[in-house]
């Protein structure tokens, strides 16, 4: 029991070590040109950061014009960020440009796309091509081979458990050993349909953990194998002695242990794979090792019962029957207890990857998600028949055997599908999947489902999309998408963008409305065809100039005034279009109109001065705005002078 | 130093929001429609809901300011909902008291926006227009909630909307109750036998 308990700790010290703070699909970040960029220069390479590490060898980024001719190089490679990727450019004319980006997490090796469009020099930016699912669905080679591996551990895991620690004394050897050599060629095989899967594109961490998996699978089959050798034993030493330096793991409880543990081992992998070590928690990660463990336990314990035991073991005279049913009540009472664990950490780890109860008819993952707890249901009700019913029958010298075989057949026959469940639910994002966006919340409003995705989590410009959902369907062609925005803290009014579709049920808008950092109510407005309009209301918290870099508002004292001065985006880059704003207040708080505001500049480059636009209908009233062409990249001296009365120093750092 | 700046700033940004109101909604909507002038609100305004409101329509020659009368023969009016779930047809009438005015009441019942369609002829002009509520036209339907004193009258669509999610909540009921009926009827029989 000793060895088994520093088996198991050594186990889960290996996944708590082995386990990162990965995400399981690599999702969009940033981009260098930034998404919608306007250039005034060609820029020479594309550069992407993603949300957890890309592998090279399965991504593509192609840069293709408005005619769909590729522009890049091909050459994809590391960024230098350690979550980023590059392509070189050709030299490319002015125009519109489509960035379509492919690209495998090294962590499970899921694939995610996506696109993004920038302009060099004037003209609209290109109609990205239809955004595909960010994760598309998993192959049919991927779910069998998750299915095939899934299968074989639990078998594995639960046969080993069932003969060590349930009813050592009441099972087949011979049966024993095909179910594990049987569990052990599901594994191979599934973790072998795994790599195929992957091909060329297979990551190198994935591909450590499905090796370590097919030695488990190995293991199984070999110590599936050594009751023979022990028959053989006295051949074997005539054949040559080499064959006895593995005699001492022909007696069962070497074998057994041995079995556990490559079935613990092969459950690790599973788990070091999954979206549990994706989400980045040691508690998700020690739920789902439960999770696994333990319905391994259950399911492959029912299955170790009906082969090695219900299917050889007599119940005919009252003395069989007895013998029979405390082999069940052992291994009901094992089963309630993996049961138990199952359920919960099954519940606990719903309510980090679901967001809305509605997940679980609205999401491919959710639909897996509840065909499997429905069967698990069923399964324990047979369960409990067999605990409450047959059990005490047997215990009481009353024969029930047939009914036991014919229940756990059925059971074994829903675990069968539980498996492929959970082959899907492994294979699709959950919904709670962390996002690229800043700000991504989800509600459910009469019978949409609605998620609102904000690029940015600071002042100033800023991406606001609306995905659309009925069901699973995508809703496209909505009437109308607007998004309002008011301030909590202060009334600045209420300011309104109207949303277009730029992918199927995908509303996007861009501008400037939450200008100020504090609190934002964005109330969202879908107008469909025949229906009233649909209106929820997302809090959006913009945050809080830190004086880190991370916002370029700046107070400068000019004269008798203060100016707020900030820029359009909040971290301009070189070659792009910048709004700079000075909002001239007086000494009563109330705003200056009407005055001559000039900025000079002074930086890597010439940039000739450029006067201040007031339009007070647009930007409100002493708001003046500078459209600067472009800067290059640097730091950069910018004196803001008002008239002749004073003059104050701005300085604005433009990134490459 | 830093975060010395960095609170004059929010203070000042914050000072300075209350003058840049840049987006007050404004309480119609005026709009050239061919060599006209339609201006477009509510009768009332604000417009709260299960309130006697409607349409309030002026017209004007755009060049000379003139009011154009006439109008409640040959223009018609409509209020849409959504996305054309629900349309009314509004009698337009015209008030003799202030020339090229015409006004067509309901009680809007619920809260949000409304599209008001204004379509026929106005002298030889073709007339096609929706005047839709919103920021920078005007305001859509209030709530009163903020205005109920002492006790809060629960509108009918609330009422609606939680009947709808009580009505889950009822059937999950009824199948669990019936559910422990059927187990309770076969625990009987089982120890009749």
């Amino acid at each position: 029991m000793r060895r088994l308990a520093f088996m198991v700790a050594c186990v889960l010290s290996g996944a708590v070590l082995l386990g990162g703070a990965a995400e399981a699909h690599a999702n969009y970040v940033r981009s260098n040109p930034a998404s919608d960029a306007r250039l005034v220069k060609p820029p020479t390479e594309v550069r992407i950061e993603f949300s957890e590490p890309p592998d090279p060898k399965g991504s593509e980024i192609q840069v293709l014009d408005t005619n769909g001719k590729r522009h890049d190089k091909g050459d994809v490679g590391p960024s230098g960020d350690p979550n980023g990727l590059r392509v070189s450019l050709e030299p490319i004319p002015d125009g519109g440009y489509t960035v379509a980006w492919t690209t495998t997490s090294a962590v499970d090796g899921h694939t995610t796309k996506g696109s993004f469009a920038f302009v060099v020099g004037s003209g609209p930016l290109p109609t990205p091509p239809p955004v595909p699912d960010a994760a598309p669905p998993p192959s049919p080679l991927e779910i069998a081979g998750r299915a095939l591996s899934y299968a074989g551990i639990a078998l594995g895991l639960g046969t080993a458990f069932f003969v060590l620690l349930v009813a050592p004394a009441a099972t087949d050897p011979r049966r024993e050993s095909s179910l594990l050599g049987l569990a052990g060629a599901l594994i191979v095989a599934g973790s072998l349909t795994l790599v195929v899967d992957q091909g060329a594109t297979l990551p190198p961490r994935l591909g450590v953990m499905l090796a370590v998996r097919a030695f488990a699978g190995l293991v199984l089959a070999a110590v599936s194998i050594t009751p023979r050798l022990a028959l053989m034993r006295p051949v074997g030493a005539l054949a040559g002695g080499g064959i006895m330096t593995i005699g001492p793991l022909a007696t069962f409880r070497p074998r057994r242990m041995i079995a556990l543990a490559a079935g613990i081992a092969a459950a690790m992998t599973a788990t070091l794979v999954s979206h549990a070590t994706a989400l980045g928690s040691l508690k998700s990660m020690a739920l789902d090792f439960v999770h696994v463990l333990s319905v391994s336990v259950w399911t492959g314990g029912v299955v170790a019962l009906l082969w090695g035991v219900l299917l050889v073991r007599r119940d005919e005279t009252a003395e069989d029957a007895r013998a029979l049913g405390a082999t069940v009540w052992r291994f009901s009472v094992t089963a309630m207890i993996a049961t138990a664990l199952l359920i919960t950490a099954g519940v606990l780890q719903a309510f980090d990857r679901l967001v809305l109860i509605d997940d679980l008819y609205e999401t491919p993952y959710g639909i897996a998600l509840a065909v499997k707890i429905t069967l698990v249901l069923v399964a324990v009700a047979i369960g409990a028949v067999n605990l409450l019913r047959w059990g005490p029958r047997l215990r009481a010298g009353i024969r029930a055997r047939a009914a036991l075989v014919r229940d756990t057949v059925a059971e074994t026959a829903i675990f069968i599908v539980i498996i492929v469940a959970a082959s899907f639910l492994t294979a699709f994002a959950p919904p709670a999947q962390p996002s690229a966006a800043a700000y991504d919340r989800t509600q459910h409003v009469a019978g949409l489902r609605l998620e609102m995705l904000v690029a940015s989590g600071g002042a100033g410009r800023n991406t606001y999309a609306l995905r659309v959902h009925q069901g699973l369907a995508p809703v496209a062609g909505a009437e109308k998408v607007a998004f309002r925005f008011t301030m909590v803290e202060h009334d600045m009014g209420q300011q309104e963008l109207v949303a277009t579709e730029r992918a199927a049920g995908e509303y996007v808008a861009e501008g400037s409305p939450t200008a100020m950092y504090g609190t934002w109510k964005i109330q969202t407005i879908v107008r469909i065809v025949g229906r009233e309009d649909v209106s929820t209301v997302f809090t959006l918290p913009v945050s809080a100039p830190t004086g880190g870099g991370t916002t370029t508002s700046q107070v400068v004292t000019i004269g008798p005034y203060t100016a707020i001065v900030f820029t359009d985006p909040a971290t301009p880059q070189s070659g792009a279009p910048i709004g700079m704003f000075a909002v001239l207040v007086g000494k009563d708080g109330n705003p200056v109109t009407g005055k001559q505001v000039t900025a000079t500049f002074s930086g890597p480059s010439t940039q000739a001065p450029i006067a201040g636009i007031e339009d007070a209908a647009t930007l409100g009233p002493g708001r003046y705005k500078f459209a600067i062409t472009a800067l290059d990249a640097g730091k950069w001296n910018i004196t803001i002078s008002v008239g002749n009365e004073g003059a104050g120093a701005y300085s604005l750092d433009v990134s490459r | 130093m830093s975060r010395l700046l960095a609170t004059v700033a929010a203070v000042a940004v914050v000072v300075s929001s209350f003058a840049i109101n840049t987006n007050i909604a404004l309480g119609h909507e005026r709009r050239a429609v061919g060599p006209y002038t339609f201006v477009v609100g509510w009768i009332n305004e604000p417009a709260y809901v299960n309130a006697a409101n409607g349409l309030s329509l002026d017209v004007t020659e755009t060049s000379s300011s003139r009011p154009v009368e006439g109008l409640a023969k040959t223009l018609q009016a409509e209020v849409i909902v959504g996305g054309g779930a629900k349309k009314l047809s509004l009698d337009l009438t015209a008030e003799e008291e202030t020339p090229g005015h015409y006004a067509g009441s309901f009680i809007p019942t619920k809260t949000g926006d409304y599209i008001f369609h204004i379509f026929g002829t106005t002298g030889s002009t073709r007339v096609d227009e929706r005047f839709e509520s919103g920021p920078n036209t005007f305001d859509g339907v209030a709530s009163t909630d903020s205005l109920q004193f002492p006790d809060r009258i629960v509108a009918n669509s609330d009422l609606a909307a939680r009947l709808d999610s009580l009505q889950t909540l009822v059937i999950a009921a009824i199948v669990i109750g019936a559910v422990a009926l059927l187990a309770s009827v076969r625990g009987l029989v089982i120890r009749r036998r």
